[in-house]
């Protein structure tokens, strides 16, 4: 596949085959519940909402996603000057944790349906947006923050930390909330440029029931399916 | 963030492990232009520190140089590499004025540390003096510091790993440490860096551990930038679209360096039996095809690489167990072929055993194919052997025989100083067999039919290497090369070439067409020889064992081949006249190192 468009490669794999690539059983629910077959929810008529899918199987921890939505989200500044394109990993709104044993999991907004995240922000909705200091935008579906109104209380953060996946990460002066993806306006980045198409830009519907999980979580799974064993370093 | 030179900070950081301090250290601008980075800018940085011949390797004075790249900290596919350079434990020259005499030694790893050293704000780290204690040091953008880590003694590889990452604390620190046998001072002892990936040619562990250095971990929030951005950006979409998707990039994701365990077998040119055969019957037991269907079960790669050669994955049976990567090309062949085992769980639990205690699989397996053919011709016995049954295929004996050497335990003492000593103390014609030049020892590539790589291990800088370059062109491109921090890997791709080219021109300023680009290679090249030179080592040195003009393969594709003395000696001397060196003492010619810019070096 050629780095430029895997938006539609990763789209026709079942929910089914999914848990049984990465050896998860029993009741464990990573994504909706309903799946994630576009075609499915194109004719449950619901709204849509768009999504960066993770194949575990496909990840190789090369960690080029990072480098791709640092460079369009968080250009390197140097001597003042904006350098699009380029950016250090670290800021990425995708992060890649890697463990030993060999087992990476590249960690993104889930795009929880019900919001912990937002629903914990303690600053009270305004009357006309019905916005608090985290939102979902209309438009591009991503949880934004309103720097303006923000009390840097990083609720927020706790709450994505110990429900669903910790992607949020309190600016350490501000303590406002940062890596929250942007889906990049509708051309995400990440997925655009993964070279083993281990990524992909999904619909999934917005009533499902979503249980986003942390990567230490996620990788504890993979590697007792690939190696038999849950002994890991680097947990913390 | 920049200075001086664009695409480059202009500063290593020099920790001296004596004092306790460390500071920023500026690179003076036309090292950047003349020298890159990687192994050049490492051996430059050699070279001004070790202003006289004969330095003791394992002296404080003697420093340890981690280099990135220019290409390293930006997202240019494979630019995942770093390199290790500094003065020798292993090799020597027959005859020298220096008790202390040996060559430059460099070693060349992927993953995410060299990247990270980038991030962190300089092009390189330079570590000297030696810790009081069993030590480590934490790099946090500007902030460094030299932690006491006796809790970490003998600890292995794997094991460190994790324990050091919970210790930090963060898993964004790229780490790298030594295992028991750098702490015991194996001279062949190797660097980890993700408990798989290894710094592992030339005695880069035993160097770490003559500091008491345990372990280096690093993480930054910067990031080099670049000299002209626009170009920089075109000839990135260029690089990847050459590389990603593409069937070559597909072929080393399916097996990666795996694939020649059969191919060169079949080819002639494996390391079999000791470099007795260039073919092995059993290949195809673990080969990567093999591997494919009965262990690997993920596909890794180093840092924005989109080929992913690393495969790991576990095993059953009475060597189950294990989680690790491999076999690749060279662990498979040094521990499988060249000792005839061909029992895949028995083969990845010696290359997990080595990597976790920290020694290089190329050298451990080459010592143990000497020992086996010792043993099997009644050269030693098996008191010699502290009772280890070690015979060929014996994965039990070569496990226990690793173990030995690892903690320099009775005949492990001997046989962790390399063939050579080896051979030096059994005598009775076993030099013949004891496969080495300058003292370290040959990798997986055997050589009675294949001439040309017999070239790069006698005239590669380090001792016999594999990756030297089989002819002088290759030498100065791959000097360079790993001078840049990319990896060699995908550059085989002829539409690489270009973007890469570019790459580098847009990142550093500095115009590299083919020709620059070899010219540096060439000058990279030369300033080695100029330290080797220095410290003694002449044509004798760059001699092969006699078993590679004597023992003709029995088996076969290649059968019957050998190498012919009087030829080889003709291509030598060939080799030194182009390289404008004098074919009979080496010395570099006047007229080479001005055409260089070394002649006042
Ligand atoms: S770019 Fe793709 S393969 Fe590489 S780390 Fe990201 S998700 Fe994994
Ligand atoms: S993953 Fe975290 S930030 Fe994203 S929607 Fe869920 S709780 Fe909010
Ligand atoms: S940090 Fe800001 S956005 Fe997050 S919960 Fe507190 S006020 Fe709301
Ligand atoms: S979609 Fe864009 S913002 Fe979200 S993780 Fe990918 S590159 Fe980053």
């Amino acid at each position: 596949m050629k780095g430029t468009d895997s938006s539609h490669e990763g789209t026709s794999f079942t929910r089914r085959d999914f848990i049984k690539s990465v050896g998860i059983g029993g009741g464990l629910v990573l994504f909706g519940q309903f799946g994630v077959n576009a075609a499915a929810w194109a004719l449950s008529g619901d709204p849509v909402l768009k999504m960066v899918l993770v194949d575990y199987t496909k990840c190789t921890g090369c960690r080029t996603c990072e480098t791709a939505c640092s460079a369009r989200n968080r250009p390197v500044s140097i001597n003042g000057r904006d350098l699009p394109g380029l950016g250090n990993p670290r800021f990425a709104n995708i992060r890649v944790h890697s463990f030993n044993p060999d087992v990476d999991v590249p960690n993104v907004c889930a795009m929880c349906a019900d919001t912990p995240c937002v629903n914990t922000c303690p600053v009270k909705p305004d009357p006309k947006t019905g916005r608090r200091a985290l939102y979902r935008d209309q438009a591009t579906h991503a949880i934004t923050n309103d720097p303006g109104r923000c009390l840097g209380c990083r609720s927020c953060a706790k709450a994505c930390a110990a429900q669903r996946r910790g992607v949020i990460t309190p600016n350490p002066t501000t303590g406002k909330p940062e890596r929250m993806c942007t889906l990049c306006g509708g051309d995400p980045q990440c997925v655009k440029r993964c070279p083993f198409g281990a990524l992909s830009y999904v619909e999934v519907r917005r009533d499902r029931k979503f249980y986003g999980l942390g990567p230490e979580k996620i990788a504890a799974e993979l590697a007792k399916g690939w190696y038999g064993t849950a002994e890991f370093g680097g947990m913390k | 963030m920049m200075s001086g030179k664009p695409g480059y900070h202009g500063v290593i950081l020099n920790i001296d492990l004596s004092t306790g301090k460390s500071e920023k250290v500026a690179i003076p601008p036309e090292d950047l232009a003349r020298f890159v980075g990687g192994q050049g800018l490492g051996m430059k940085i050699l070279w001004d520190r070790l202003k006289k011949p004969g330095v003791n390797p394992l002296s404080p004075e003697n420093p340890l140089i981690f280099m990135p790249g220019p290409f390293s900290g930006l997202p240019v596919p494979s630019s995942s590499r770093t390199c290790v350079v500094t003065k020798s434990p292993i090799t020597s020259p027959v005859e020298s004025d220096y008790p202390h005499a040996s060559t430059v030694s460099y070693s060349n790893m992927g993953g995410f540390f060299g990247p990270e050293i980038r991030f962190a704000g300089y092009d390189g780290l330079v570590i000297t003096g030696k810790a009081s204690e069993l030590s480590y040091v934490v790099i946090d953008d500007d902030k460094v510091e030299i932690r006491e880590g006796k809790r970490f003694k003998g600890m292995r590889t794997d094991a460190f790993d994790k324990v050091f990452l919970d210790a930090l604390g963060d898993r964004r620190f790229k780490t790298v440490y030594i295992g028991p046998a750098g702490e015991k001072l194996v001279p062949y002892s190797s660097i980890l860096h993700t408990a798989g990936r290894a710094a592992g040619r030339g005695g880069m562990g035993c160097i770490m551990g003559s500091k008491n250095l345990k372990a280096i971990a690093v993480k930054g929030s910067g990031q080099p930038g670049v000299a002209d951005h626009k170009r920089f950006l075109a000839a990135l979409e260029k690089a990847r679209s050459a590389l990603f998707g593409s069937a070559y990039a597909k072929s080393w994701a399916e097996q990666g360096t795996a694939r020649a365990i059969v191919a060169n077998s079949n080819a002639g040119t494996e390391a079999v039996r000791n470099y007795r055969e260039g073919t092995f019957l059993e290949a195809d037991k673990i080969g990567g095809d093999a591997a494919r269907r009965d262990v690997w079960v993920k596909d890794i790669a180093c840092y924005c690489c989109p080929l992913a050669c690393k495969k790991s994955g576990t095993t059953k049976g009475k060597y189950g167990g294990i989680v690790h990567d491999g076999p690749e090309y060279e662990t498979g062949v040094m521990l499988g072929s060249n000792l005839l085992i061909s029992d895949m769980p028995g083969l990845l639990k010696a290359i997990t055993t080595l990597d976790d205690l920290g020694l290089d699989q190329i050298s451990t397996g080459n010592v143990i194919g000497f020992l086996m053919e010792a043993y099997e011709k009644g050269l030693i016995d098996r008191s010699f052997l502290d009772g280890i049954d070690l015979k060929w295929g014996s994965v039990d004996a070569t496990l226990a025989m690793i173990e030995k050497i690892a903690a320099k335990d009775g005949v492990g003492a001997l046989a962790a100083e390399g063939v050579r000593a080896l051979s030096w103390h059994i005598g009775k014609g076993s030099e013949k067999f004891a496969i080495q030049v300058k003292g370290l020892e040959l990798a997986a590539h055997n050589i009675q039919a294949n001439q040309p790589r017999g070239l790069s291990y006698v005239t590669a800088s380090r001792g016999a290497c594999h990756m030297s370059g089989d002819n002088i062109a290759m030498q100065n491109r791959r000097a360079m090369l790993d001078s840049t921090g990319m990896c060699f890997f995908p550059t085989f791709e002829p539409a690489l070439e270009e973007p890469m080219l570019s790459l580098l021109s847009a990142i550093t300023g500095h115009e590299y067409d083919k020709a620059e680009f070899e010219k540096t290679g060439e000058r990279i090249f030369n300033l080695e020889k100029l330290f080797n030179y220095r410290e003694g080592f002449r044509r004798a040195d760059d001699r092969l064992p006699d078993r590679f003009f004597e023992d003709a393969f029995t088996i076969g594709p290649k059968k019957g081949s050998v190498l012919d003395r009087e030829q080889f000696d003709a291509m030598l001397t060939q080799y030194y006249k182009d390289r404008g060196w004098d074919s009979e003492t080496t010395k570099p010619g006047k007229a080479k190192l001005q055409e260089l810019g070394l002649d006042s070096i």
